[in-house]
Formats: structure tokens, C-alpha cells, sequence
């Protein structure tokens, strides 16, 4: 193989890394928002991420946005509602269950209740992902468009070029404008500094006459929908079944601690990388192999700088 | 009576943090409530804000009882709390910490009219307005917690250990803005201090905490010329 | 948790378990029976490091998918047996326990949960990758019993009650010994341990180790039941899951939590599965996870504890067992009889080697100096307390103190050895013992077994750790209630049992952070009749204290400290009038003389 080659295929995968990893920042944001107002580790966001995919395939085919959209745009229109009633559950499901324990209980409970919403979660997840199975059975699904297999050619300098796949194209651009509305609510609405001060210190919240609890359950809902969008550019491009969630578990965290535990924007960042990484990594590496090279990102940094790369530095009182 | 508490005890056990604690305030005042270390301050605080309920004993705020009105309601009320070690917003700039004392109601409403005026009495805030605020000194982090109480437009406005922490220059500066601030609003002030007689020295009225009991009350020249004081801080 | 009818009821168990297995003709049903002593067993392995220390690990498929593949390819690739795989595979998960512990219990909280999530689903992928989508056990026809193949399934029950037989006293020697009890205190307050004497790091390391054998010896025998070998089944999450369920829904930190839980849950999913599997595939995962959800916010502890606590309660309402209304056991002593120390106990305490010296201790946080240049001795027998106002710096000097932060410059020297830089578990082994504001008993064990973990750090066997306990309670007066159960006393008693923990250690010297806080006026004078006994039996005391007119009675000198610096220091008469002491705590503008 020659030099061009292989820069071809470097450029190849870099380029693909780039508009899968938007897609996996947008979902890093989602479990980083949550991670970063409540302090909890959700052990079933990629279980929520998978019901959006299938929230979004049925909307799309049985309640006629298929018929009014067309294939083109029928799949997005269906993924925005998909996220609404994501928003939904997942507001249901911290009221009922997660608050239980965390936000102002936790004081009453062992080790800040840490423990009790691993666990808590971990249940829900077991649930949601068999339950899946049962409601919508092991057969692969999946939300193409037709324009999941087409691709613009672009060429780089005279001898080589690279591919962009069209469906991957728009979700990344997805992906970005969505973060980019995401960070515009965070720090400019009044919602978003609550969501932050929350975050920052509750008592304090508290005392300005936030309440903390209510903050959390948005920061939830939102979390939760905001993954569900990715899940559902995700299924625009890769067919998806019951078990899909425990897949980018590992994803999503690796981007989350990559980018700074509590950093939204952070994490997006470090689920751009992971999507780099997992790319460039098909060059050396064989595909099953793909995944495990994540995990050894994603302990290096757990080891060895765990406050991560991208997020701010300001401490916590 | 602004805030009229009236036998409180708080907590469970034979020896309750707080124990039948009864402090007036009326409108207008700077009452002062000293006490060492463990005597219940800031657990006086907490219950008057909410997070804390008190087992026997009503808590009345311009004549209604607060009790039952949950800890984020309060601020909506009128009382605003400047915490114990300031506790400020430390990711987000000094503005968006005063922003956020002017969730309540009244607060948005005077936003425009509150803000140049904290911005006049606290001066460096105004400087440092898009600093982040974990970055401030101690004492700069003191003025953001009084300002960012300020902005709620409180009818009280409850200070815990303002000086905490504070070199003696700044504590005075504390002070001196605080006197400067009421001279020019007439804001009832509910301070609690561990420094006795910078606390008396402004105060109209004063009730002294020792093991969650008042063991003594009264104006600023009963109190200071009271050995006993001294004794409840030195334990002889 | 002495539970003297432990042993017999688990060989009752036992013998009606194989008796039930003997008459079960249906191979189905049978392999129920085979399969929930093998979840329990997995449940118990997961119980030893996670129940005790409180660690959650989500990992534990490692181990077991190890063990399962030790035994599969062990006998593929080079026709070894089970029963010589099945303990190899213990030895393999006992290592990779060891390895997966050294850099992961480094690691806080949700990182290590995440680190241990991540170990058996990369392993999943690298098995995927080695090739071993599905191994299966050759049959061995020649001579399949040396091959564990039997054609009666009771074997395999039989088998694995023997497995569950050995898990169960292997647990039970543990709770029973000094192992169990570091373990529980690490996770009642794992500081608080660390300046008990216990190596945490050390017992975590032996408690993985055991784990993993475990969970690998029973990840081989299900290889051997099963006959074929799938990295989902073995490394899945699902798997790891079901260690964790099992447990926490039968009880955590108990030998019975696993079985229950196992013996519960196990029937009802499978038979579920095989009944409605084909129309609601996954009902298995769904009643797991309701399973634990409902645990965990009802019954957090499972339902091995849950029931024993109501079974508790509705025996001792019967006898008025309230707090504050039982005698203590301790004579009240009228407040004016409290002996002061005698000119002579002062003179010989200021002449006493020095025990402790503080030499120019400094931290600094970021731009603040907490403690700046604080020097002081304490000699042997003395009593000293550190005060100064809110803020002072006294909670961070004492930290310094015995190696729960390390000074940013200065010296603390023990006998004339500086001890900086010693973890703290090493400094309470040089002779320090230190109590902790915020203390969490072991509210279902007596004063004796929550005094005991303070003793192994000096004792060579459980019987001397015992015997110095009891020596230890008797200092603090509390022998006529030392086997009373730590949820029944009261707040005075709850700090005597703290204080006679920190004594178990026979420490020459004593550091007690806020010991009076929250008691009453008789109560804080009692706990000072203590405390000077102490003292005079050459105890050496250093104090953090906010309630002032009990500790001016009590020590012999005072050092205070303000803005992190030492103020100045001295015998109490002259130190409350101080009056730079003064203006301290009431400001510069005190008046009154």
C-alpha cells in the first residue's frame, strides 16, 4: 500500500470518526447534563436512548408521519417526537422512582445514597431492555432514509477522495445544531442557570428559592430526550434491537469522563473523540476488536486523569 | 413584628439543638444573635429558611405561620439568606450569581433598580461582573453573597457569620457596608455572628445562644457591659 | 454475629435441599435445583467483597466467565478434567481478582463502579475476537464421570450443594474473624477505620482475591452443567446482574442473603422463561429488575435483614428498651464532686516526656493557609485542648495530626519519630487512636463487637482482640451493658462505645474530635469522669472541643488557634482572660473587663 493509500484511508476514517462522534457527543451531553446537576450515575441511559430509536420507528410508520413527511424528512420530524415523549417517560420515571433517591434525600440515605441509585437504575435498565424485548421482539429494526447509503464525493487535492455519507452528514450537522441549542439554554435561560446553580451548590439553590428537586427532574427529562435524539440519528444509519443501549454505555461514559465529569460541553467533546477513536481504530485494528479499544481509552482515562481533558477547572465549594 | 418566633425546638434527642427559642424582629431592625461555637446559630437559620423543621414551636413571618410552606418557597416571601461560608455559584460568573437571587418575584421586578445599586455599594462586584465566582477572594465572595441576598428584594434580609473566615480589615468592610446598606434602605437585618461586639455594636436588640437556649437578651448596652457574655464563650 | 445455630441450620438446609433434589425426577426441574445453588453461589462470591466492604461491583462476570472458559478450553484444547479445571479456574479468578483490585481500588466511587463495569464486556469482545463465539464441552464417552458427565442430574445437585456447602463456612469463618469485621468497617466509615489500625487497602486486596476465586470456581462448574460456553452467557451483563440481584434482594452482607435471594428469584424466572418465553422473551431480566428495584427502595438491605429487623422489633417492644430510659451502667456523679487535677498531677505532667510534638505544621488549600506554623508539645499523661473560633483551623491541624492530610510544611513527631507521610491505619499502629465527630455504629451488633475492631491492629489473635476489648469497655465504664445491641443506646453511651473502640488499641495517645458534641450538661460531666481516669493512667489526651465550660474544668492546657495560627497557650485560669483570647472570640471591640 502506498503512502496515498493509506492517507486516503486515514483521511477515510477520520472523516467518518468526525460524523459518527457528533452523534456521540450529542449523546454524551444528555448523560452529562444529568451526571452534572444530580451527581447521578444513570446506568439506564443507553436503555433510554434505545426506547427514543424505537419511539421513533413507530411513530414514523404507524402514525402516518410516513404518509404526511415522505421518507426524506419523515424520520427527523418522527425523532423530534420521539424526544418529546422521551421527555416525557423520563420525567415520569424520576418522579416515581429516581427521586427517591437522590436530590434532597439523599442526605437520609448510605454513602449520599451513591449505592442506592446504582442499584435503582441498574433495575430500571434491566427492565426497560427485556421489557423491550418482549414489547418489540429481537428482530433487527431500523429508521434509513434513502439517503442512508448515498454519499458526496469530495475530493481532496488531485489524487484522492474522500466519501461522506450523506445520512451520517445531516446527523452530525444534527447533532451539532442541537448542541448548539443545548448550550444556548444552559447558559442563557433562566431554566439553564437554574439547572447550573442546582448543580453547583443545592443548598444554595435552595436558599435563592429554586427548587432543587424540580430542577433535577428537568435535568432528567431533558438528559434523557436529549440522548433519544442521538439514538434517533443514530437509527437513521444503523439498524438497532433491544440490546442496543448496553452497546454505547460504555460509549457514552468513556465521552463523559473523557470530557470532564460535570462538563456538558466537555462532553461532547469527548464523544467527538470516542468516535475518533473507534474509526481510526478500524485501520489497525479488527472489528471486534473495535470496542475493546474504547474500554482502554476509556480506563486509561478513568486511571490516569480521571477530571478529563475538556472541562473547567472551577472547583466545587 | 416582621418575624416573630416563638418557643421553637429543633431536633429529637434528650438535648435538642435548639430549645423553646424565642426571637422578635421588628421592621426596620438589625437584631444580632451571638453565641459560641455549637449553640445553635445556624440551625436558627436553617429553620427559619425551611430546611429544617423545628418539633414544637411556631415560626410566624409578618404574622403568618411559615411552617409549613416548603424551604423553596421562603425566599418568595421575603427572607433572604446569606449562608454560613457564602456559598456562592462557584461556575458561574458574578453576574449570573446576583441574577440568580433575583428568582423570586419581587426580585425580577426590581432587577434593573437592585442591580445598579448593589453594583454602587459593592464596587468590586462591578468590577469583577463576569469573573467566575469561585475565583473570588473570601471577601469578595462575602459581598457577592450579600449582594446576591440583596437582590431578592428581601424584607429580611438573615446573615450567618458574615466575618467567617475573614481577615479583620475585610470583616470591617463587611460591616461598614452592611451599616452603609441599611442606612439607606431601612432593611430589616437578622445577623448572626461569632464576633460579639462588632455584631452589638449596630445592632438595635441582641439575644445571646449558648446549647440551644436565649440565656440572655437586650439592647446593645445591656449586653455589652455583661461579663456574662464572656462567660458563655469562655465557659467561666 | 457469633449465631451459634448458624452451623446447624445450614446443614439442615443442606440435608432437606439434597433430600428435595433426591425426589425431583423431572431433569427440568432438577436443573432448577442445580442452577439456583449455582446463582447463589455466584451470589455469595459477589457478597464477600461487595456485601461486606459496600464496594458495588458490577463486574463480577469477569471472574465467572473466566472460570467458565478455564474449563471449556482446559479440556478442548488439552482433555484436562473438571476436577482438576474447576479448582485451576479458582486459582486463575483468585489472580485476575488480585489484578483487577490493585489499580481499581484506587479509584472513588463512581469511577470504580464504571472501571468494574468495564472489565468483563471488554473481555466479551476479546473472547468474540479469539474466536470462542461458542465453545462446547467434548463428550467424553470413555469415562465420563472422570469428566464430571453424569447422566443422573441429582450428581450435579449434589455437587453443587457441596460448592454452596463450602462457600457458606468459608463465608461464615470470615464474618466471624477479624476479616469480616474490617471488611464491615470499611464500609461503615472507611476513614474512620483507617485511624482504627486497619489496612483497608490490604483487606480489600484479600477480599477480591476470595471473591474471584469463587465467582471462578463456580463460573467452571456452570461451564460443566451447561456444556456450552457463549461470551454473552458467561461475560454478559445479565450475568453480572444476577450476582447482584440475588443478593440484594435476599440480603447483603449475610451467608443466608445469596440463597434466599437465589432460592426465590431463580424458580419463579426460569419457570416464567420456559412457560412464556416464546410470547414474552426477557421476562427473565424484567422480574430481576423489578426484583431489585422494589428491593432497593423498600427493603435496601434485602429481605434477609428486613424481616429480621421486624422480627426484632415486634420481641424487643415487649421489653421497654427506649433510649435514655434503661440504667447505663455508669454511677451519675454529682457535678460538684468532679476532682480537679492535684498540683502534683500538674507538676509531674509538665516535666513528662513529650509524646507529641506539632513542629511548624502548615497546609495550604489553594491561596489559604489553614494551618500557619503551628508548633506545640504535648507531654505524656497531659490534657490538651485545641481551640479558637469558627474557622480556626482546628478540624484541618488535627487531620495533620494522624495522616488524614499531609502538611504542606512542618513535622508531627511521636515519640521523637516524624510520622509524616505514615498512612493513617500506620499511625494509629505507632500508638495514636483517634474518635471522629460523625460515627456510624454497627447498629445490629453489640458494644463488644463494634469495641473489637479497634483491637486488631494491636492483638495477634481474635481472642486477645477480644480480651482487650473487654479491658477497653471496662475503662469507659460500660461493662454492664457490653453486650447490648448498639441500636438501644443512648447518645452518651453511643461516645463511650466510640471512645473504648479508640481504646481497644491500647493507644498511648488519644485524639478526640468533638467528643461532647450534643450532649447534655450531666452527660458531657460523666464522659470528663472518663476521661480523666484516662489521664490518669498515663493516657495522653488531645481534645478538639466547642463546648467551653466543660473543657476549662477538664484540661490541663490549652492551645488556641486563630486564622490557622497559634494564638497562644496555657493552663485554662489564664487563658479564658487572655485577652487576646478574648478579642478573638468576641471581637476587638469587647468592652466589659
Amino acid at each position: 500500500m502506498n503512502f496515498l493509500q493509506i492517507f486516503e484511508n486515514v483521511m477515510q476514517a477520520a472523516v467518518a470518526g468526525l460524523l459518527t462522534g457528533s452523534i456521540y457527543g450529542l449523546m454524551c451531553v444528555g448523560l452529562a447534563l444529568i451526571f452534572g446537576v444530580m451527581r447521578v450515575i444513570n446506568f439506564a441511559q443507553g436503555d433510554f436512548m434505545m426506547l427514543g430509536m424505537y419511539a421513533a420507528y413507530y411513530i414514523f410508520g404507524l402514525l402516518g408521519i410516513q404518509a404526511v413527511f415522505g421518507n426524506f424528512i419523515g424520520p427527523y420530524v418522527s425523532i423530534v417526537l420521539s424526544a418529546c415523549v422521551l421527555f416525557l417517560f423520563g420525567y415520569l420515571i424520576h418522579g416515581l422512582l429516581i427521586s427517591r433517591v437522590s436530590g434532597t434525600r439523599t442526605t437520609q440515605l448510605d454513602g449520599d445514597g451513591h449505592y442506592a441509585q446504582l442499584v435503582l437504575t441498574l433495575g430500571i435498565a434491566l427492565m426497560m431492555t427485556n421489557g423491550a424485548q418482549m414489547i418489540f421482539g429481537s428482530v433487527m429494526a431500523s429508521l434509513r432514509t434513502p439517503l442512508t447509503t448515498a454519499a458526496w464525493e469530495l475530493p481532496v487535492g488531485t489524487a484522492i477522495s474522500v466519501f461522506l455519507n450523506k445520512s451520517r452528514s445531516i446527523a452530525a450537522i444534527a447533532s451539532v445544531l442541537c448542541i448548539m441549542a443545548i448550550s444556548l439554554l444552559i447558559n442563557r435561560s433562566r431554566l439553564g442557570k437554574s439547572l447550573r446553580a442546582s448543580a453547583d451548590n443545592p443548598v444554595a439553590a435552595t436558599y435563592m428559592g429554586i427548587d432543587v428537586n424540580q430542577a433535577h427532574r428537568m435535568a432528567f427529562a431533558l438528559g434523557v430526550s436529549i440522548t433519544a435524539i442521538a439514538g434517533g440519528l443514530l437509527a437513521t444509519n444503523y439498524p438497532f434491537h433491544p440490546f442496543v443501549g448496553l452497546e454505547y454505555v460504555i460509549v457514552m461514559y468513556a465521552g463523559v469522563v473523557l470530557g470532564g465529569m460535570g462538563s456538558i460541553i466537555g462532553a461532547f467533546w469527548g464523544g467527538l473523540t470516542i468516535g475518533l477513536v473507534q474509526q481510526l481504530s478500524t485501520l489497525v485494528l479488527p472489528t471486534q476488536l473495535q470496542n475493546t479499544a474504547i474500554f482502554v481509552v476509556f480506563l486509561l482515562i478513568i486511571f490516569f486523569r480521571p477530571q478529563g481533558f475538556f472541562g473547567r477547572s472551577a472547583e466545587r465549594t | 413584628m416582621m418575624l416573630d418566633i416563638q418557643s421553637v425546638t429543633v431536633g429529637y434527642s434528650a438535648t435538642p439543638v435548639l430549645r423553646d427559642v424565642s426571637i422578635q424582629v421588628k421592621p426596620g431592625q438589625l437584631v444580632a444573635v451571638v453565641g459560641p461555637n455549637g449553640a445553635g446559630k445556624s440551625t436558627l437559620f436553617k429553620t427559619i429558611s425551611g430546611v429544617l423543621t423545628p418539633t414544637v414551636g411556631s415560626i410566624l413571618f409578618e404574622g403568618v405561620d411559615i411552617r409549613d410552606i416548603p424551604a423553596s418557597r421562603r425566599p418568595h416571601l421575603g427572607i433572604a439568606h446569606v449562608p454560613e461560608g457564602r456559598q456562592v455559584f462557584p461556575s458561574l460568573t458574578v453576574l449570573e450569581n446576583l441574577e440568580l437571587g433575583a428568582s423570586t418575584e419581587a426580585g425580577r421586578r426590581d432587577w434593573k433598580d437592585n442591580l445598579d445599586k448593589i453594583l454602587d455599594w459593592l464596587p468590586r462586584l462591578a468590577e469583577r461582573r463576569e469573573q467566575m465566582a469561585g475565583t473570588l477572594s473570601g471577601g469578595e465572595q462575602q459581598m457577592l453573597a450579600i449582594g446576591r441576598g440583596l437582590a431578592s428584594s428581601p424584607k429580611l434580609l438573615m446573615l450567618d457569620e458574615p466575618s467567617m473566615g475573614l481577615s479583620p480589615v475585610m470583616a470591617d468592610f463587611i460591616f461598614e457596608r452592611l451599616i452603609e446598606i441599611r442606612r439607606q434602605t431601612q432593611l430589616t437585618v437578622l445577623l448572626v455572628e461569632q464576633r460579639v461586639a462588632e455584631a452589638l455594636e449596630s445592632a438595635d436588640y441582641g439575644y445571646v445562644l449558648e446549647a440551644g437556649r436565649t440565656v440572655l437578651e437586650g439592647t446593645h448596652d445591656v449586653l455589652s457591659a455583661n461579663d456574662r457574655v464572656r462567660q458563655a464563650y469562655l465557659g467561666m | 454475629m457469633k449465631d451459634r445455630h448458624s452451623l446447624s441450620v445450614m446443614l439442615v438446609f443442606i440435608a432437606l435441599y439434597a433430600l428435595l433434589s433426591v425426589f425431583t425426577t423431572d431433569a427440568y426441574y432438577q436443573l432448577i435445583l442445580t442452577l439456583v445453588l449455582v446463582w447463589a453461589c455466584f451470589g455469595l462470591s459477589w457478597n464477600l467483597l461487595s456485601g461486606y466492604t459496600g464496594l458495588v461491583s458490577f463486574g463480577h462476570a469477569a471472574f465467572f466467565g473466566l472460570g467458565a472458559y478455564t474449563t471449556a478450553l482446559g479440556q478442548m484444547h488439552f482433555g484436562l478434567s473438571p476436577y482438576l479445571l474447576i479448582p485451576l479456574a479458582a486459582v486463575f479468578g483468585g489472580l485476575s481478582g488480585l489484578a483487577v483490585g490493585i489499580p481499581t481500588f484506587r479509584l472513588r466511587g463512581h469511577y470504580f463502579a464504571l472501571a468494574m463495569l468495564a472489565y468483563p464486556l471488554a473481555m466479551l469482545y476479546v473472547f468474540e475476537w479469539l474466536g470462542y463465539q461458542e465453545v462446547t464441552l467434548p463428550m467424553m464417552r470413555e469415562a465420563p464421570m472422570a469428566y464430571m458427565q453424569f447422566e443422573d442430574p441429582r450428581v450435579y445437585t449434589f455437587i453443587a450443594l457441596g460448592m454452596l456447602l463450602g462457600g457458606m463456612l468459608l463465608t461464615r469463618r470470615i464474618e466471624q474473624t477479624r476479616f469480616g469485621m474490617a471488611l464491615l468497617s470499611i464500609k461503615q466509615n472507611e476513614a474512620a477505620a483507617e485511624a482504627a489500625g486497619i489496612d483497608t487497602y490490604s483487606w480489600k486486596l484479600k477480599a477480591i482475591t476470595l471473591s474471584g476465586a469463587m465467582a471462578g470456581a463456580v463460573g467452571a462448574f456452570y461451564a460443566v452443567v451447561l456444556l456450552v460456553v457463549t461470551p454473552v452467557s458467561v461475560f454478559g451483563m445479565l450475568v453480572s446482574s444476577q450476582a447482584l440481584v440475588v443478593t440484594m434482594f435476599g440480603g447483603v452482607g449475610t451467608v443466608w442473603g445469596a440463597v434466599i435471594g437465589s432460592a426465590i428469584l431463580i424458580p419463579i424466572a426460569e419457570i416464567l422463561h420456559s412457560e412464556l418465553g416464546s410470547h414474552l422473551p426477557g421476562i427473565q431480566g424484567v422480574i430481576y429488575g423489578a426484583a431489585v428495584t422494589v428491593v432497593i427502595l423498600a427493603a435496601p438491605e434485602g429481605l434477609y435483614w428486613k424481616v429480621r429487623d421486624m422480627l426484632r422489633i415486634r420481641r424487643g417492644s415487649s421489653s421497654a428498651n427506649q433510649s435514655g430510659t434503661h440504667p447505663s451502667g455508669i454511677e451519675t456523679a454529682p457535678v460538684a464532686a468532679m476532682p480537679e487535677r492535684t498540683a502534683q498531677q500538674r507538676a509531674a505532667a509538665e516535666t513528662a516526656e513529650v509524646i507529641l510534638e506539632a513542629r511548624g505544621l502548615s497546609k495550604q488549600f489553594g491561596g489559604l493557609m489553614a494551618v500557619d506554623d503551628v508548633s506545640f508539645k504535648v507531654r505524656k499523661g497531659m490534657i490538651l485542648g485545641i481551640i479558637g473560633p469558627n474557622g480556626a483551623g482546628k478540624t484541618t491541624a488535627f487531620n495533620l495530626l494522624n495522616g488524614f492530610l499531609q502538611p504542606s510544611a512542618g513535622e508531627v513527631l511521636i515519640d521523637g519519630r516524624n510520622v509524616v507521610g505514615m498512612k493513617p491505619h500506620e499511625v494509629c499502629a505507632a500508638g495514636v487512636g483517634r474518635t471522629f465527630q460523625i460515627m456510624r455504629p454497627f447498629m445490629r451488633m453489640s458494644v463488644a463487637e463494634n469495641v473489637v475492631v479497634g483491637a486488631f491492629v494491636r492483638a495477634s489473635s481474635d481472642d486477645q482482640a477480644r480480651r482487650m476489648a473487654q479491658e477497653a469497655i471496662e475503662m469507659v465504664g460500660l461493662s454492664d451493658i457490653s453486650n447490648r445491641i448498639a441500636s438501644e443506646l443512648t447518645s452518651k453511651e453511643l461516645r463511650l462505645m466510640e471512645l473504648a473502640r479508640a481504646l481497644a488499641g491500647q493507644p498511648r495517645l488519644l485524639l478526640l474530635d468533638e467528643t461532647l458534641a450534643g450532649l447534655g450538661q450531666s452527660e458531657a460531666e460523666e464522659l470528663i469522669m472518663v476521661l480523666r481516669r484516662l489521664a490518669d493512667k498515663n493516657i495522653t489526651i488531645v481534645i478538639i472541643e466547642h463546648t467551653m465550660h466543660v473543657m476549662v474544668r477538664l484540661v490541663d492546657r490549652f492551645v488556641v488557634l486563630d486564622h490557622g495560627k497559634v494564638l497562644t497557650e496555657g493552663p485554662p485560669e489564664s487563658i479564658i482572660r487572655d485577652k487576646s483570647v478574648v478579642e478573638a472570640y468576641l471581637g476587638k471591640k469587647w468592652s466589659a473587663a
